[in-house]
């Protein structure tokens, strides 16, 4: 009895912070319509924030708390509003919840870059932790305080929102933003002051779980996931669900680890992990027993651009040119580069997967590395010599798997899907790969392929493996676009209530499609061939997976596989920059390698600018260069300039290959833009940043910094991509130079606006129509 | 002209609007004199509603200006007008779907008009909302929807009231009791901007007509002297 009223007391101020923290993330998304995914490293970065205030600098506890909590973190969340989120309003759901995963990770990566995990942060609970005794229990000053806090919280949202005039104008914004303006109010001010509560909000939740636990940048991100499953008790949106759900789930964690030993099992299954999985489980079981959503008739009204479709000629030629250059610069590269190029193939694999479903469906998933996962464990336990069935069995097992988790999340709107993949995320790395049965010891080794008498045996014949596989499906991607089944992903994307009353079962077709795209996961991680760690099949290895491949251009083959180098180029680049840091950036405190921590983070959020990613970008700067007079002197003048300084010895070899690719990416492609007169203060910064980034490359001793040549110029490569994605971020959307009229919806094309043919030959892109079948098709000729 | 001619509360003058590349209004005059109800009639696409938006600041003008009771507001942003007087009832129910009938009412009073007067004159008009005050406004009926807005234009007492598509969509006699108040509100000096597709419901109560085709005022008189004219401007003849 004792034990069970301390757990139960327990429980109870556990879902205190629950709640607190999930009514943040409710607030901010009732209040503008975005679910965030940074909610938990909003309390992380407040929990870190408080340990320097208070214990590195020692200002006394409660002028600590008022700081953090009323000052900073309302003014980040403020911040964030106007910088970040003000950007992607209208914009597809998609977009918005990888802008928020991607603020996650660059909030992780900015928090192990100030507060480096080698360290160890403790704040004492407040009170040092003094004790009350109730019915003979003996409970902490601090989880009192959390419950005052947290009643405290409801009552006080409850009045903002129902009883003042600013409260009641937060709701309307999600309305109807441009009719609360015209009663006179300011949506802007109002969004800014709702993103404001939300991270204050976060940082009570924060604080109060500071005093709690050594501070660890991943746990308290990821404790997110607890208040995902509280929020969707109340369908995101009602915060006396989110009380309700807290209590629940803070009862059954706290049951679950005062009577669930860490050694208990049933069989062969090992429950250590149980009582991490509960909120995943919970999040699955409220799915379930919700009712199906209503489809509603409203779209992204920034219609991305649709991507262009690749003929099968262009794509069959492609795959075959990239696995030639794959193979003849594979031969270039030794030793241990060799294992992170192929790493790096291997990312690219695994974002294919998310074509289909993200660049096709419109769906989203968060985990796709634990598809990998289970794919890597289930060749290693079938297929030990590396047999071709054993891929296939592997990859039909994601399939089931993919479309069991996929169904319950499915019937319900696009930001389920993520919350129910990420819970998924969590639920395997707590409940499968730390089982010693799958993954002894936390790692596994996957066999590589063997095809008859032929065994892939070498890191080079595993590169060209992955790259053949990666054509192969690419084309085979790209086929299944131009078919029936591609055009329905893509009505389905653009709308599906129209669908839903053509007859298109919406469910099953987009159960279908998860399941391929964990088909593709799965089959990433089978063909790996190499040992994996427990933890790169995480939520948090997932995550950047995602973000990655829609920076990328997640419509496309190419994006994935644009995204795919980027993830693994991380890595590289911090090890090849590392040593050369303090030489090339010496005007910059932070090190490189701490760059590299964040960078990833910073370029997905960027994505609110430009929501179409960084291929098409690219190509349309390109085309109007011609048509610039001063862009292409300057065009000219800079080429004769770099030629001049190699010609004189001044630059190296290397540097100035690499100064010429930086030039002609990212100076060229934006020389019409800068001269374009509008928006100078960004032109300015833009012009700034790229002539820097030359510079720079100029001076970074490529020569000698790197060994092979072939890895030199895939680094170089790199850079020069990184640099364009950046200067993209910087300037904003890069709008199409040739005037292609209003983007109206295509919903309204033939009522409010008339059918033009460039409405046809869109809508033919889409189709997977060519410009001149589209005649034929039609009928008619031009 | 001899005449002294009173000053207009609302005035467009030479306003070219575009969306993107595409020019929607290509010189737009148009005056709402003190205490007139202007109606702006057309066919669809002749660019009535952007006329509104430019009016009431939600589009800027690429070229011409917007004036208010003589005060140069072009590029003002939609908020301020409103806060000034200006009230704006957008197409298609200016509501609130997921707030409750009297917190719809609350947010009128960003204009000025505090809540006690605001919900006075909303619940005298239509007794129907203060049933309904407590119910979320997206459940209602859309006849009572479009009351809901009218009451906004009705107790912030506005100098410059525009209205978009009234009709739009509603059983003809809840549009004859919404043009009622329109007449109302008029009566009580307000200046009115109507903008209509289906010509009929309106002449009756407005004093000024004006024909928009394909992005220009094409002809502006009494509702008598318009009233032939509108077939040709509909159907193109």
């Amino acid at each position: 009895m004792r034990t069970f009223l301390t757990a139960t007391i327990g429980g109870l101020s556990t879902a205190a912070i629950y709640a607190i923290t999930a009514s943040g993330l409710v607030v901010t998304y009732t209040t503008s319509g975005v679910f965030n995914f940074a909610h938990g490293a909003f309390s992380m970065m407040a929990a870190f924030m408080y340990w320097q205030v208070h214990v590195a600098w020692g200002v006394p506890t409660l002028p600590a708390i008022v700081l953090v909590v009323f000052v900073v973190a309302p003014l980040f969340g403020a911040l964030i509003e106007r910088v970040i989120m003000r950007g992607i309003e209208g914009t597809s759901e998609v977009v918005k919840i990888v802008v928020t995963v991607s603020l996650f990770v660059a909030l992780l990566g900015l928090a192990n870059v100030i507060w480096p995990p080698t360290q160890s942060y403790t704040v004492l609970p407040f009170f040092n932790n003094a004790a009350l005794s109730i019915f003979g229990v003996k409970v902490g000053w601090a989880r009192l305080i959390a419950l005052a806090v947290a009643l405290a919280v409801a009552g006080g949202l409850r009045f903002v929102f129902t009883s003042t005039r600013l409260g009641i104008a937060m709701r309307a914004v999600v309305d109807d933003r441009s009719l609360l303006q015209l009663n006179g109010g300011r949506p802007g001010r109002t969004s800014m002051l709702s993103w404001a509560i939300g991270a204050g909000l976060a940082a009570i939740a924060g604080v109060l779980l500071a005093g709690e636990q050594t501070l660890s940048a991943t746990t308290l991100s990821l404790l997110v996931i607890n208040a995902y499953a509280v929020a969707v008790v109340g369908r995101l949106r009602s915060l006396p669900g989110v009380f309700v759900g807290s209590v629940i789930l803070g009862l059954l964690v706290a049951y679950g680890q005062q009577y669930v030993s860490s050694e208990a099992a049933i069989g062969p299954v090992s429950l250590s992990g149980a009582v991490t999985a509960i909120p995943a489980v919970m999040l699955f079981v409220v799915m379930v027993l919700q009712p199906q959503d209503r489809l509603e008739a409203r779209g992204a009204t920034r219609v991305p651009t649709a991507a262009r479709m690749p003929s099968m000629k262009l794509a069959l030629w492609g795959g075959l040119a990239f696995v030639l250059v794959t193979a003849a610069l594979g031969n270039l590269i030794a030793g241990p580069d060799l294992f992170k190029v192929a790493g790096g193939y291997l990312f690219a694999l695994v974002m294919l997967s998310l074509v289909p479903l993200t660049g096709y469906a419109g769906q989203i998933s968060l985990a796709q590395m634990t598809f990998t996962g289970i794919g890597a464990v289930a060749m290693a336990a079938w297929g030990a010599s590396g047999s071709p069935l054993a891929v296939v069995a592997s990859v039909l097992l994601c399939a089931v798997v993919g479309a069991v988790v996929a169904l319950p999340a499915l019937r319900l709107s696009g930001i389920y899907l993520a919350l129910a993949t990420a819970a998924f995320g969590l639920f395997c790395s707590a409940m499968v790969f730390n089982q010693q049965d799958v993954m002894p010891g936390l790692s596994r080794q996957v066999p590589r392929l063997a095809l008859g008498p032929f065994k892939i045996s070498s890191d080079y014949q595993q590169l060209v493996l992955l790259a053949v596989t990666f054509a192969l499906v690419g084309i085979g991607l790209v086929a299944l676009r131009r078919s029936a089944w591609g055009r329905r992903l893509a009505a389905m994307k653009d709308s599906p209530v129209a669908c839903a009353t053509l007859g298109l079962n919406l469910t099953a077709t987009k159960v279908a499609v998860f399941a391929l795209s964990a088909a593709i996961a799965g089959l990433a991680g089978s063909l790996a061939g190499r040992t994996f760690i427990s933890d790169e099949f995480g939520l948090p290895a997932s995550l950047p997976v995602t973000m990655l491949a829609v920076v990328g251009g997640i419509g496309s083959v190419a994006g994935a596989f644009m995204g795919g180098i980027f993830l693994g180029a991380f890595p590289i680049a911090s090890t090849v920059f590392a040593a050369n840091a303090i030489g090339v950036f010496r005007f910059v405190s932070l090190p490189v390698t701490d760059l590299v921590a964040f960078a990833p983070g910073a370029t997905g959020v960027s994505l609110g600018r430009e929501p179409d990613g960084a291929a098409p970008q690219m190509a349309a700067g390109f085309r109007a260069v011609g048509e610039s007079v001063p862009s292409l002197v300057v065009s000219f003048a800079g080429f004769a300039a770099l030629w001049l300084l190699a010609r004189l010895d001044v630059v190296g070899g290397w540097a100035f290959v690499a100064a010429v690719l930086v030039f002609v990416l990212a100076v060229v492609p934006l020389l019409p833009l800068l001269f374009n007169p509008e928006d100078m203060g960004r032109k300015l910064a833009t012009g700034i940043f790229v002539g820097l980034c030359t510079v720079v490359t100029v001076f970074i001793p490529w020569d000698t910094a790197i060994a092979s040549n072939g890895m030199r110029a895939l680094v170089i490569v790199l850079w020069a991509v990184l640099v364009v994605r950046t200067a993209i971020g910087v300037h904003g959307a890069v709008p199409d130079v040739v005037p292609r009229g209003p983007r109206t919806s295509p919903d309204m094309v033939g009522i409010d606006t008339p059918l033009t043919r460039a409405d046809a030959v869109d809508a033919g892109r889409v189709l997977g129509i060519d410009e001149d079948e589209l005649d034929l098709v039609t009928g008619r000729s031009q | 002209m001899s005449d002294h001619v009173p000053e207009p509360l609302l005035e467009l003058r030479g306003v070219h609007a575009a969306y993107g590349s595409i020019e929607v209004l290509g010189g737009v005059d148009l005056s709402v004199p003190p205490g007139t109800v202007v109606a702006l009639l057309g066919p669809n696409g002749a660019g009535k509603t952007t006329a509104l938006k430019v009016a009431s600041g939600q589009m800027v003008p690429t070229k011409g200006s917007v004036f208010v009771a003589g005060r140069d507001v072009t590029g003002v942003a939609p908020e301020e007008l409103a806060r000034r007087g200006l009230t704006t009832i957008p197409e298609g129910r200016g509501i609130f779907p997921n707030l409750t009938v009297r917190e719809n009412l609350q947010m009128a009073t960003y204009a000025g008009v505090p809540l006690g007067r605001v919900e006075e004159v909303a619940y005298e008009r239509f007794p129907r909302l203060k049933e309904r005050r407590s119910q979320l406004a997206g459940t209602m009926s859309g006849g009572e929807q479009q009351m809901l807005a009218m009451a906004r234009g009705l107790a912030v007492e506005p100098k410059v009231l525009l209205l978009d598509e009234l009709s739009m969509g509603l059983a003809p006699l809840v549009v004859e009791e919404l043009y009622g108040i329109v007449a109302a509100i008029a009566r009580s000096g307000t200046s009115i901007l109507v903008v209509e597709q289906f010509a009929r419901t309106v002449l009756g109560v407005a004093d000024v007509a004006a024909i928009m085709v394909n992005g220009a005022v094409r002809r502006v008189g009494t509702p008598s002297q318009v009233e032939h004219e509108l077939s040709t401007a509909y159907l193109g003849g």
